[in-house]
């Protein structure tokens, strides 16, 4: 079911229906990437119990008339015995859009839903709550808007002890502010960052998890740079999300997710943050994780959804990786420890999620690149191997591999030696010669004649491996550079071997 | 190149249905909060949870006022049970924003809610700041009898407030006061409600009337401080 889209509506999932299941998912996705690409993406998460609710719920009720709606309402302001069954009625409907559209434009109906959700009754404050997360959920913003005047409420709540209720109005203060800037301006002005700094703190997993999401809602905003990740590096908020991505936190992995990809969006805000999260031990932390997460990979024991925590962790490090400073983070590093784990990843991923592979193998370029340390470890690890069965990927994958190689290459004579003693290591790049992306191509030329420069038995391997046809082949390339690259080569290493 | 985990992180986010909890919450057979004087009555554990972390939690000792949070219980207990206040309040700003990340103070309570209001965006009506002058109690239609600015407790000695001994003393800052004003001793009073008194009461008699804001109804125990 695509809320808000207007997609029909569909039971919950039987034999058969995988098809459907499917094709839902790729017109989802589909839609997200347009956003995406316009710049329109937002997420809003219901609380888990709810969507399978609204899931029944929208078979049963086809059309909802104004009148209804209306009745509702007036029986909600009567006060009277009725109130709460109304109210119970109207949250079931207002996952609809045109529900959700009725009541908000009924006069002061947003003003009487608040007015309960304050109501000292539980079960009329707890029903009244759901019906503000609906209205949160709802897909047009300025629906979400009117939840605006709760903000006060809601933020005073937090600090309430009804765990519950507590996860509740996060997850609804963290819809509100997913698209309105409105919301968020006010959200500072009423102190949610030392809210949620104080939330984060709590010993229930489902809170912190829904703190974090709600902090995260704040940070992917455009303005985040400017106005909020400056007031959350002020508190101690991010030494808090750097612990929450410890594996053996009890906070559990959803929380390390929402936490790990607050420090992606923080990091990728200016330049300041890095430092501070840097100096707060996020290098150290998400090596240790890095490292778990392989672990567990290769021992076969990782959970489902396991790669939306490896994404925001990869490009953390990353991004620190590319830094001037990159060096000094380097060595907080355990070396063969992170390495391994990449590899085991990028392995594991590749057939089922490539991007994520691709992503890996950028953060191990950014390690290799120009560091010894790392590019000896790689080869002693045993790791190139690997390497050459995802070069006939294309997608950026064989590039970021060649990269790697050159990286290696670089260092010089002992590792070209090491590398030219890979089995068929110029067999699998010859195989990229033979494609017709030209970046790939250029890149291969880079590396072969890195090596060959450095280690003079590469150029009796590589006639061994069939190279010449190959580098032959190319001299004719469409491609000047190319052409001129591969003549490069050939004149230089392979003179008496031309036909 | 960032665009797929991008899309996966979104997708998460809208499609979080796994892991899903009970949809369905048992109900028990209907049963009434176990705190003295409180009526409520539950038909889920969950509502009862709820309600007792809510609104038993954070209870003023004094007047048995209940908070949604220990930060407004503090404020309240300073502000309207502590006589200390009071005398520092006349010298220097002692009312404390409502918001804990912010650490201005007001000279008085009124000011304070200007500040909610200009520079918190709060609304007039902001429901855990109501003044401490009262007003005439007012009857709701659902007459609940918990509202979250009275007591939670209804029971009979509240009512009689005004003759309990336990009040003297805050009394005799008022007795002062009628001194002052007055310029007469009070006389012994009694009531046919009220239990057999034996000492002479110190408390003024529920007719008199000391100025603005104070109440005269027999029901409302409050008295001006």
């Amino acid at each position: 079911m695509l809320r808000g889209n207007g997609a029909p509506s569909r039971t919950r999932s039987r034999a058969g229906s995988v098809e459907e299941i499917k094709a839902r998912r790729r017109q989802q996705e589909w839609a997200l990437r347009k956003a995406r690409r316009e710049k329109q993406l937002v997420s809003k998460r219901l609380l888990r119990e709810l969507q399978e609710d609204a899931e029944e719920m929208e078979i049963r009720e086809p059309s909802v008339t104004q009148e209804e709606v209306s009745q509702l309402y007036q029986r909600i302001q009567r006060g009277s015995e009725g109130r709460l069954a109304a109210l119970r009625s109207l949250c079931q409907l207002l996952h609809l859009k045109e529900v959700q559209k009725m009541f908000v434009g009924l006069e002061n109906s947003m003003h009487v839903l608040i007015g309960l959700f304050t109501s000292n009754l539980a079960s009329v404050q707890l029903e009244a709550a759901l019906c503000l997360l609906h209205l949160s959920h709802a897909d047009d913003p300025s629906i979400s808007l009117m939840c605006l005047p709760a903000t006060p409420y809601l933020l005073t709540y937090l600090s309430g002890q009804s765990v519950k209720f507590t996860e509740q109005c996060l997850v609804i203060l963290g819809n509100v502010a997913a698209e309105n800037e409105a919301v968020r301006n006010q959200l500072l002005l009423q102190g949610v960052v030392q809210a949620l700094e104080n939330c984060l703190q709590s010993p229930h997993g489902a809170v912190v998890e829904a703190a974090a999401y709600s902090l995260f809602q704040l940070l992917q905003a455009k303005e985040a740079g400017e106005k909020i990740v400056p007031a959350v590096l002020q508190t101690s908020l991010t030494p808090r999300l750097i612990h929450l991505l410890d594996p053996e936190s009890e906070v559990g992995m959803p929380a390390a997710v929402e936490a790990a990809w607050c420090l992606h969006y923080i990091m990728s805000s200016g330049v300041s943050s890095d430092k501070v999260l840097i100096s707060q031990g996020l290098v150290h932390q998400a090596g240790i994780l890095l490292i778990a997460l392989g672990r567990a990979i290769d021992s076969g024991t990782v959970a489902d959804g396991v790669e939306l925590l490896i994404y925001p962790v990869v490009r953390c490090l990353g991004n620190l990786m590319a830094s001037r400073e990159a060096p000094l983070h380097r060595s907080q590093l355990d070396t063969h420890g992170v390495l391994q784990a990449l590899s085991s990843i990028t392995s594991k991923f590749l057939h089922s999620q490539p991007s994520l592979s691709r992503e890996c193998l950028w953060l191990l370029n950014n390690l290799t690149a120009g560091d010894e340390r790392f590019c000896s470890a790689f080869l002693s690890l045993g790791l190139v191997a690997a390497l050459f069965e995802l070069i006939p990927f294309s997608d950026g994958i064989n590039t970021l591999v060649l990269m790697l190689l050159g990286n290696i290459a670089e260092m010089g004579s002992e590792h070209c030696e090491k590398l030219q003693q890979q089995k068929e290591i110029f067999s699998a790049l010859c195989t990229v010669l033979r494609t017709s992306e030209v970046e790939a191509v250029r890149l291969t030329l880079e590396v072969l004649n890195l090596i060959l420069s450095h280690c003079e038995q590469a150029c009796e391997e590589f006639v061994n491996q069939s190279g010449i046809p190959a580098l032959e082949a190319i001299q004719y390339h469409s491609n000047k550079e190319i052409r001129v690259r591969a003549n490069f080569l050939m004149d230089r290493y392979f003179t008496d071997k031309a036909m | 190149m960032a665009a797929d985990g991008d899309i996966r992180r979104h997708l998460y986010l809208r499609n979080v249905t796994f892991n899903v909890g009970e949809v369905e919450k048992p109900k028990v057979s209907e049963f009434c909060c176990h705190v003295t004087g409180c009526s409520q009555l539950f038909d889920t554990l969950e509502n009862y949870e709820h309600h007792y972390n809510t609104f038993h939690r954070n209870v003023c000792s004094s007047c048995k006022r209940s908070f949604p949070s220990s930060h407004l219980l503090d404020i309240h207990i300073l502000e309207w049970h502590d006589s200390l206040f009071q005398i520092l309040a006349a010298k220097q700003n002692m009312y404390q924003c409502l918001i804990e990340s912010c650490t201005e103070k007001f000279k008085s309570s009124c000011d304070r809610k200007k500040h909610l209001m200009k520079v918190h965006g709060y609304p007039s009506d902001f429901r855990f700041d109501k003044p401490k002058k009262l007003k005439r109690k007012q009857k709701t239609q659902e007459r609940s009898p918990h509202d979250m600015e009275v007591e939670a407790t209804v029971c009979q000695n509240k009512t009689n407030d005004i003759f309990c001994p336990m009040t003297v003393e805050s009394m005799d800052q008022e007795s002062g006061e009628t001194m002052e004003d007055e310029g007469a001793p009070r006389p012994e009073y009694s009531t046919a409600t009220v239990l057999p008194r034996s000492s002479i009461s110190r408390r003024v008699p529920a007719t008199i009337c000391f100025g603005h804001g104070s109440i005269r109804g027999f029901k409302n125990p409050r008295r001006k401080k």
